[in-house]
């Protein structure tokens, strides 16, 4: 395992929403795992940090929450889109895509040097 | 958008408090319970598992103050715990809220009642909608600024202007109203047709006002309170007819609620148009003062030239008139500009009295931090940051100023109340609109921030400067005394500042006493009584009836002289009334063909009964009748400005195109007020210039109401409907110096507020000096001290801090005092008396505040003091 990587500040919301869309509704020990893996456990996630940025996004309408029931059955407090958070990772994705896109012709050539 | 909302959602997190939180527990259970459930099916053991579980969650305690923080708004919520925690701190002290919240509330309160009557005496626009557009129109002359046209002018002006939309004239006159057996006198304005339309703010009514005036019926407009009170808020009154002074008029409308016509102090509620009546065809009658509406594409400027240039068309029309008279207007912004110095003085003395409020409230507060040194220090100690801690502080101070506020605006409304009793004596209701507007509230609201920063901010900082440790150790008595405190450079100013103003006072007071003794120019210790007769006869029959009632009044007992005179003494109601006056031989200032002239029409006992001497010549005497010669008595200033060489005696002067010889030369008398220039005056016999109203004054030996008994019924059986008015010579000194009395009192009440405030001030500091003394006192008395020594030692102590305030204070005084000269009579700015009576007044309102914890440090009991260690 190398070593792993903190969540940059900005990205961790797009993660968030982007994991949401993947998953459909999920709790926040499920966003937090998920992210891990898709990171291929990459990222060093400090899960505590998760529900602040959840409840942001839910102040800003993008998701919202329910109590439910997790597939052990234990209670848990269930995260989905909302129609504006479906557009919204539409657009954040598009636009972090251009962006890693033009980074990536900066740091093309470098490398091939 | 979205901010907006994520901002509105921790607005409302606020609100849910200890749910949310709960909400927030259970989601981090559920989320450390399924975490410690995947670690041991991963294989750890229970307690390893939730260990994990909890590191990767990065601390409960943590996350949930991160939540909180996200799902609120921190700033607004440390600051709702830190006004809670304020308030059960204040309520913890009631003596010290108590005393700091009406401190508080009384300067506030003072300062926005003083604010609100500026506002309505000096700053408040016209009447009218867009009031920056109106402008008023002056004449200046060689004899100064004229206020008054005559309406032929104002059509001329108003006819010749592009740059203005109109011109309004008015002019006040009284009404009298009948309803029932009740009849009251009103104030009303005569004005021009165009008066509502161009104020502008009733539309409907301008319309209906003007298009009544044009058709000449006789109409009226009456102001809102009449018609609820007179006529029960009759929805139909309007097209009906009422009975106004003996004539019917038809009402063309009611005024819109609150309006009260052109002047703030003299509120109208008729308003008639303007006919023939009242001059509106005559040249010569300059009885309307005007007020334009600018076109909004024009300046002041504009409209100034403008009316200058037609004001020099006007004066070579009407040489006889206008000649010597150059228009010009005076925009809102000169105005305001003009009121902005006597606004100053009237915020600057209350002001004074605000400051050493707030001086007050910020001596007590940082006596409260010396007491909370331990608290404070604590908090420091336990990792709060200074600002932190200034910020809860400054939280307090604003609690009190806010309660302090609020019942100061209570204050403020009681105040208003008083006004009608502080009112000048009158037939009419006079005073200003006073109420709590936007603007009053708005200054009240930034008055107590101010407070908040003088009284709060100082102290805050001060009681956070320290090291912990020592703090911590000490007793909270046992700091060592130093002797230039915070406090007492405080309390230092407010002596200062109270010294000030009770100079100030002490010169207001002054000069109102001497004002009180000048010579008016007539005798005013007689007891004279003056009845206004105005019986509505044609001029032969009011003769008539003049004469006789002055007969029958110089046949009274008790009764030792009767006069008639055209107009009362010291009156402004037809005391500006002037005639046009030319001196053959005498070449007047600018070439004026004539110059206005005030002047009284009398008959041959008016110079004796009211005591006016007659410095040479003789007076009136039976013999100017109507068919002899027109003769005149002219004042002292008219004969020595146009006759200064010789004598006036049997010049010839023109008056209103008629020549007169003149016969005496009377000492100058007082015309409308007290304090005002003295000008050239003449006297007429009231036989050669009759009019249908006199006032007939009588001279009694002593009192004048058994007389005034007596002489109603007199009236009353010549004419039991001819309207009667009475009013004794006490009542027009009252009248006349009104101003200066209440002047006088509006300082001296501040004055005797500022040094109460700032005696409470030096109390407080002294008091608090003798109880953290208390255990070095004992140990004087202990070696020996006599509790004299005691007293002394307190009394000395006190009465430096009274003493370096009064020179700072009187120094102050005699920078500062030189903007009251306006307003002073007979007194210096520098007068010594009212400064030594400043200091005396300092001197023993400190010893009194010194004296009484002098004396409690001299009960001390030594040994109680020594065990208290």
């Amino acid at each position: 395992m190398g070593e792993k990587t903190d969540v940059w500040q900005g990205t961790l919301t797009l993660m968030v929403l982007k994991t949401l869309e993947s998953m459909g509704p999920q709790h926040g020990y499920g966003v937090a795992r998920r992210i891990e893996q898709t990171s291929g456990d990459l990222l060093q996630l400090n899960y505590g940090t998760l529900y602040p940025a959840l409840l942001k996004l839910e102040q800003e309408g993008y998701i919202r929450s329910r109590w439910g029931t997790s597939e052990n059955n234990r209670k848990a407090k269930f995260y989905e889109l909302t129609k504006a958070g479906q557009r919204r990772v539409r657009k954040a994705a598009a636009e972090w895509e251009q962006t890693t896109e033009i980074l990536a012709r900066f740091l093309a050539p470098a490398e091939e040097a | 958008m979205r901010r907006l909302r994520a901002l509105w959602m921790r607005f409302r997190g606020l609100c849910q408090g200890q749910q949310a939180d709960n909400d927030f527990a259970a989601e981090v259970k559920s989320h450390v319970a399924m975490h410690t459930e995947d670690g041991i099916r991963a294989g750890l053991s229970l307690d390893e598992a939730r260990r994990q579980a909890l590191v990767r969650l990065g601390g409960v305690e943590q996350v949930r103050q991160a939540y909180r923080e996200r799902r609120t708004l921190p700033l607004i919520e440390s600051l709702v715990s830190d006004a809670g925690y304020g308030l059960r701190g204040l309520l913890r002290s009631p003596g010290f809220t108590a005393v700091a919240v009406l401190t508080l509330a009384l300067g506030i309160g003072a300062t926005s009642t003083v604010f609100t009557v500026a506002d309505a005496a000096l700053l408040r626009s016209w009447p009218a909608s867009e009031p920056q557009r109106m402008v008023r129109i002056v004449a200046s002359t060689p004899q100064g600024a004229d206020y008054s046209f005559s309406y032929p002018d104002a059509v001329d002006l108003a006819a010749q202007s592009r740059t203005l939309e109109g011109i309004i004239a008015y002019a006040r006159y009284a009404a009298t109203i009948h309803s029932g057996s009740e009849s009251q006198a009103l104030l009303d304005e005569v004005v021009s047709p165009n008066y509502f339309s161009l104020l502008g703010t009733d539309p409907g009514l301008g319309r209906r006002f003007a298009a009544a005036a044009q058709s000449g019926q006789p109409c009226v407009v009456i102001g809102n309170a009449v018609w609820q009170r007179f006529f029960g808020s009759d929805p139909e009154l309007v097209g009906k007819q009422i009975l106004l002074s003996g004539r019917n008029y038809t009402v063309v409308g009611i005024a819109p609620r609150g309006f009260r016509g052109m002047t703030a102090f003299i509120p109208a509620e008729l308003w008639f148009p303007i006919t023939a009546r009242y001059g509106a065809s005559e040249r010569g009658f300059r009885g309307f003062e005007l007020v334009g509406r600018l076109r909004p594409e024009f300046t002041p400027a504009q409209a100034q030239a403008e009316l200058e240039a037609t004001g020099q068309r006007l004066a070579q029309a009407y040489p006889a008139v206008d000649k010597g008279r150059t228009v010009t207007v005076i925009s809102e912004r000169q105005r305001l500009r003009e009121a902005a110095t006597p606004t100053a003085m009237l915020m600057g003395a209350v002001g004074i009295v605000l400051l050493i409020c707030c001086a007050n409230v910020a001596g007590l507060i940082l006596a409260r931090g010396d007491a909370r040194r331990k608290e404070i220090a604590m908090r420091l100690a336990l990792g709060a940051t200074r600002f932190r801690i200034v910020r809860q502080l400054l939280t307090e101070s604003m609690l009190l100023a806010l309660i302090g506020a609020g019942l100061g605006l209570i204050v403020a409304v009681e105040l208003f109340r008083l006004q009608s009793a502080l009112m000048p004596p009158a037939k009419f209701s006079l005073g200003l609109d006073l109420h709590l507007n936007a603007a009053a509230i708005l200054f009240t609201i930034a008055v107590s921030m101010l407070a908040v920063i003088l009284c709060g901010l100082l102290p805050a900082i001060q009681a956070t400067k320290m090291s912990c440790a020592p703090a911590l150790k000490s007793d909270e008595r046992g700091g060592p005394p130093r002797r230039f405190t915070l406090r007492g450079s405080l309390v230092v100013a407010e002596i200062a500042m109270a010294a000030t103003l009770l100079t100030a006072s002490g010169l207001v007071v002054k000069s109102f006493l001497v004002s009180l003794k000048m010579n008016l120019g007539f005798d005013r210790e007689k007891h004279l009584v003056f009845f206004d007769l105005g019986p509505g006869y044609d001029l032969a029959r009011s003769a008539a009836y003049f004469q006789q009632a002055e007969t029958s009044a110089a046949a009274l007992p008790g009764v030792r002289h009767a006069a008639l005179a055209q107009r009362m003494l010291l009156s402004d109601f037809g005391g500006g009334a002037e005639k046009r006056v030319s001196i053959p031989g005498i070449e007047l200032p600018q070439g004026q063909t004539t110059i206005p002239v005030k002047f009284n029409a009398v008959d041959s006992g008016y110079f004796q009964t009211v005591g006016t001497h007659l410095l040479d010549g003789r007076e009136f005497t039976m013999a100017d009748g109507p068919h002899t010669a027109r003769v005149a008595i002219v004042s002292r200033t008219m004969a020595e400005r146009y006759w200064p060489a010789s004598t006036a005696i049997g010049r010839q002067i023109v008056v209103d195109g008629k020549p007169c010889q003149v016969v005496g030369v009377a000492e100058d008398a007082k015309i409308i007020q007290p304090h005002e220039a003295l000008e050239a005056y003449i006297y007429l016999p009231f036989a050669q210039w009759p009019r249908g109203e006199a006032s007939l004054i009588l001279e009694s030996e002593q009192d004048g109401r058994p007389v005034i008994a007596a002489m109603r019924n007199v009236l009353q059986t010549m004419d039991r409907n001819a309207p009667l008015d009475v009013r004794t010579v006490d009542y027009l000194m009252q009248q006349a110096f009104w101003e200066d009395r209440i002047t006088a009192a509006f300082v001296g009440i501040l004055g005797l507020l500022a040094i109460f405030f700032g005696a409470l001030g030096l109390y407080g500091v002294i008091s608090f000096a003798v109880n953290r003394r208390r255990r070095e006192i004992g140990i004087r008395m202990a070696l020996g001290a006599e509790r004299n020594d005691v007293v002394r030692m307190v009394l000395r102590e006190g009465m430096a801090f009274a003493a370096i305030g009064s020179v700072i204070g009187l120094i102050a005084s005699l920078l500062t005092m030189r903007v009251l000269s306006s307003v002073l009579y007979g007194v210096k700015p520098t007068d010594p008396l009212a400064f030594a009576g400043s200091v005396a007044v300092v001197i023993s309102v400190s010893l009194i505040a010194c004296w009484i914890p002098a004396r409690r440090a001299a009960s001390i009991d030594p040994m109680q003091a020594l065990r208290t260690e």
